[in-house]
C-alpha cells in the first residue's frame, strides 16, 4: 500500500550547520520522487528523516497526514536500500532477505515462499543458500533490493544505490528500479547525484543545494524553465549569458548580449543585473552565413566528444556559448577566430534569475 | 607480492624461526621429559627407564588435586564474569562518544597496576571491611586482572560490526535488543571466545594476587610454588606435564577441527542457524 509523505517546513541543524533549511515537499502516494544534488546538499539528511534514523530540529514529517516524528525507524512502514548496502555478512542470501519477515514472526514455508518470491522478483532465483560475501556487486545490490522489497513497504528509500557499480550494471539496475516501481506500486524515493538516473526514473524530482530545494518539478520542466542559474548548470545547460539590457513584452522579450539581440522567454526578473539568459545547446544550429536573425560569433575552440563535437563560440565581450555539432559534419576547416552564424530554434533561450 | 628470497635469506629466516621455537618449547618439553623420570632428582630420563609412576601418584596428592580443582573453578568463574563484564564495558564504549577515551583508560587501568600492589591493597581493604579471604576474594582480584585484557580483545572484535548493519536491521524492524542478538552478538563471537580463553588462562596462571587473597584453599600456582621451595617431590613435574599435554591436545583439537571445516565447506559452520 503506497503511502504519501508530507515534509512540512523541516530543518535539521548540526550546531551552526544547517543540513536542511526549511524544506517542504509533498510526495504523492505511489510516486517515484528523486532528490537530486551534489554531495553535502542535504538530500541524504532528508532521507534519514523519512527513514526515522534522525530527527529534525524543527518542522514535521507526516505519512498519509499523520505525524511520524515519534515513530522510531523500526516501526515505520519504510524500507531502505542503503548506499553501502549493509548486507549482514554472517547470513546467507535467504537469511538476509528473510530477516525482516522473521522479526515479524513469519516462519516455515510461508517465510520461504516470500523469500523465493522476492528473489524471483530481482532475478536471483535459487541464490538463497549463497554466501552474501561471495556475490558480485550487482548481485549484492539485488539482494539489498529484495531484502527491502520483501517487506512490502509503503515507502522504499533508495540512497544512492547505484554508486560504485560499473556503467552497464548501473543501467541494468536503473531499469530494474523502474520495473519494480510499477510492479510494487509503492512510493519510491531515490537520492542521487546522477541526473541520468533522476531523469529517466522520476515522476517528479527536486534539485537541492545547501539544504534548500532549488526547484521541484517534473523532469522536463527543469530543461524548459530552470528555476535559476544553479539548476540550469546542474542539469547541463552550461550556456548562461549575462544580458546588458532586457526588453519585456508579456512573457516574451528581447535580451541584448554583447550588442546582439536574442529573443527570450521571460521566467525571471527583468532586471539584467539579477538575471541570466540560459540557452539550450540542443536548440542551436549552424546557420548559413547570411541568415538574418542569427548570432554572429567567433570560434574559440572545438572539442571532439565521440558522437558529436563541441564548438565553443565567443561573443564580442568574451562570454562563450557551447553548441554541439555532428562529429563528421562537413563545415570545412573552422579556424579559431573565424566568424560563424548561429541560428536559434523557437524557445531556445529563456531568461531566468541568476 | 611474493618474491623468491635468495637462498641465504631463506636459510637465515628458517634459522631464526627454529631458534625461536626452541626457546619457546624446549623448557616445557624438558619438564615433560623430567616428569617421566622415575628418579627422585630432576633430570632427563634414559629411554630404558621411562615411567609414568609420578602420574599414577597424582590422584593421591590431595593437596595438589584440591589446588587444581580450586584453580579450575576460579578460572572458570573469572572467565565467565570477565567476558560478560568486558562485553558490557565494550557496549558502553560504543555508546559513549566524547568520553570514549576516558572510559577506555578507566577500564584498562588495572592492567597497569602491579600484581603485588593490587593484591596487597585488595587484601588490606578486604581485611578492613571484614570480608573473609575465600575463593570469592581471589575471583575479585582475578577479575581486575583479566577484565582489561578481555575488554581489549572484545573491543577489537567489534570492528566486524559496522554501524550500517545495525541501521539496516532497525530499518527492517529490529529493536535494539534484536539488533544486539541477531547482528552484534554473532559478529563478535570470535572475540567473546578469545576473551573467555584469555581470561581463563590469565586467572589459571595468576600467582601474586592469589597469594594475597586466597583463603584456606590456595590456588595451583601458589601451591606449586610452595612445593618447589620445600624440596619438591617429582609429582609436581607430572602435574605440569599433564597440564602441558592437555593444552597441546586442546590446540590440536581446534586445529584439526578447523582443517576439517575447511575441507567440507557448509558443514560444521554455525553460519547457517
Amino acid at each position: 500500500m503506497a503511502i504519501s509523505i508530507q515534509i512540512d517546513h523541516v530543518s535539521r541543524e548540526y550546531g551552526p550547520v544547517k543540513a536542511l533549511d526549511d524544506v517542504s515537499i509533498d510526495i504523492k502516494a505511489g510516486e517515484f520522487f528523486t532528490l537530486l544534488g551534489s554531495s553535502g546538499c542535504g538530500k541524504s539528511s532528508l532521507l534519514k528523516l523519512i527513514g526515522g534514523f534522525d530527527r529534525q530540529t524543527s518542522g514535521r514529517v507526516c505519512f498519509d497526514g499523520k505525524d511520524v516524528g515519534d515513530l522510531p525507524a523500526n516501526q515505520r512502514p519504510v524500507n531502505t536500500v542503503f548506499q553501502n548496502l549493509a548486507l549482514f555478512p554472517h547470513m546467507s542470501v535467504a537469511q538476509n532477505v528473510g530477516y525482516g519477515l522473521r522479526l515479524k514472526g513469519l516462519s516455515g514455508s510461508r517465510l520461504q515462499v516470500k523469500i523465493d518470491d522476492a528473489l524471483d522478483l530481482v532475478e536471483l532465483t535459487g541464490f538463497g543458500a549463497r554466501d552474501v560475501n561471495l556475490l558480485s556487486g550487482g548481485q549484492r545490490q539485488r539482494v539489498a533490493l529484495a531484502r527491502a522489497l520483501v517487506m512490502e513497504p509503503g515507502i522504499l528509500l533508495l540512497d544512492e544505490p547505484l554508486t560504485g557499480l560499473d556503467e552497464r550494471l548501473r543501467q541494468q539496475m536503473r531499469d530494474e528500479f523502474g520495473r519494480l516501481h510499477k510492479r510494487t506500486g509503492a512510493t519510491f524515493i531515490l537520492v542521487t547525484h546522477n541526473q541520468d538516473e533522476a531523469l529517466s526514473l522520476s515522476d517528479r524530482m527536486a534539485v537541492m543545494h545547501k539544504g534548500r530545494i532549488e526547484q521541484m518539478d517534473v523532469p522536463a520542466r527543469f530543461f524548459e524553465t530552470p528555476a535559476n542559474a544553479f539548476v540550469a548548470r546542474f542539469v547541463g545547460i552550461d550556456t548562461l549569458l549575462h544580458p546588458q539590457a532586457v526588453l519585456v513584452s508579456g512573457n516574451h522579450g528581447a535580451a541584448t548580449i554583447a550588442g546582439q539581440t536574442v529573443q527570450v522567454r521571460i521566467a525571471g526578473p527583468a532586471d539584467p543585473a539579477a538575471s541570466v539568459v540560459a540557452i539550450r545547446p540542443d536548440r542551436l544550429f549552424l546557420a548559413p552565413p547570411n541568415t538574418d536573425a542569427a548570432l554572429r560569433l567567433c570560434v574559440s575552440g572545438t572539442t571532439f566528444r565521440g558522437l558529436h563535437r563541441d564548438l565553443r563560440l565567443a561573443f564580442g565581450d568574451g562570454q562563450t556559448l557551447m553548441i554541439a555539432i555532428d562529429a563528421d559534419m562537413d563545415i570545412g576547416e573552422l579556424a579559431i577566430g573565424q566568424e560563424v552564424a548561429i541560428g536559434l530554434k523557437p524557445d531556445a533561450a529563456v531568461l531566468i534569475s541568476r | 607480492m611474493m618474491i623468491r628470497e635468495g637462498l641465504s635469506n631463506r636459510i637465515l629466516l628458517w634459522a631464526i624461526t627454529l631458534v625461536g621455537l626452541i626457546v619457546i618449547y624446549a623448557p616445557p618439553l624438558y619438564l615433560l621429559a623430567v616428569s617421566f623420570n622415575p628418579a627422585l632428582q630432576p633430570g632427563l630420563p634414559s629411554l630404558s627407564d621411562l615411567s609414568v609412576q609420578w602420574y599414577l601418584a597424582l590422584p593421591k596428592e590431595t593437596a595438589l588435586m584440591a589446588a587444581l580443582q580450586q584453580s579450575a573453578l576460579i578460572a572458570t568463574v573469572t572467565a565467565f564474569l570477565a567476558t560478560g563484564m568486558a562485553l558490557l564495558a565494550a557496549l558502553a564504549y560504543f555508546e559513549l562518544r566524547a568520553q570514549r577515551t576516558a572510559w577506555f583508560l578507566a577500564v584498562i587501568l588495572p592492567m597497569f597496576v602491579p600484581g603485588v600492589i593490587q593484591g596487597l591493597a585488595l587484601s588490606a581493604v578486604f581485611t578492613r571491611t571484614g570480608i573473609k579471604a575465600s575463593s570469592l576474594t581471589v575471583i575479585g582480584g582475578h577479575l581486575l586482572w583479566a577484565m582489561p585484557f578481555a575488554f581489549i580483545v572484545i573491543l577489537t572484535s567489534f570492528a566486524a560490526v559496522r554501524r550500517s548493519y545495525l541501521v539496516a536491521a532497525s530499518d527492517l524492524g529490529a529493536t535494539r535488543w534484536r539488533q544486539f542478538v541477531d547482528i552484534t552478538l554473532p559478529l563478535i563471537r570470535p572475540g567473546l571466545v578469545s576473551a573467555f580463553i584469555f581470561s581463563f588462562l590469565l586467572s589459571l596462571n595468576e600467582f601474586t594476587r592469589a597469594f594475597y587473597l586466597a583463603g584456606r584453599q590456595n590456588t595451583l600456582p601458589v601451591v606449586l610454588f610452595g612445593k618447589m621451595n620445600s624440596g619438591a617431590s617429582p609429582v609436581i613435574y607430572a602435574l605440569s606435564g599433564a597440564i602441558f599435554m592437555v593444552s597441546v591436545a586442546c590446540v590440536a583439537f581446534i586445529a584439526i577441527r578447523s582443517v576439517v571445516a575447511k575441507a567440507t565447506p557448509g558443514t560444521g559452520q554455525e553460519r547457517r542457524s
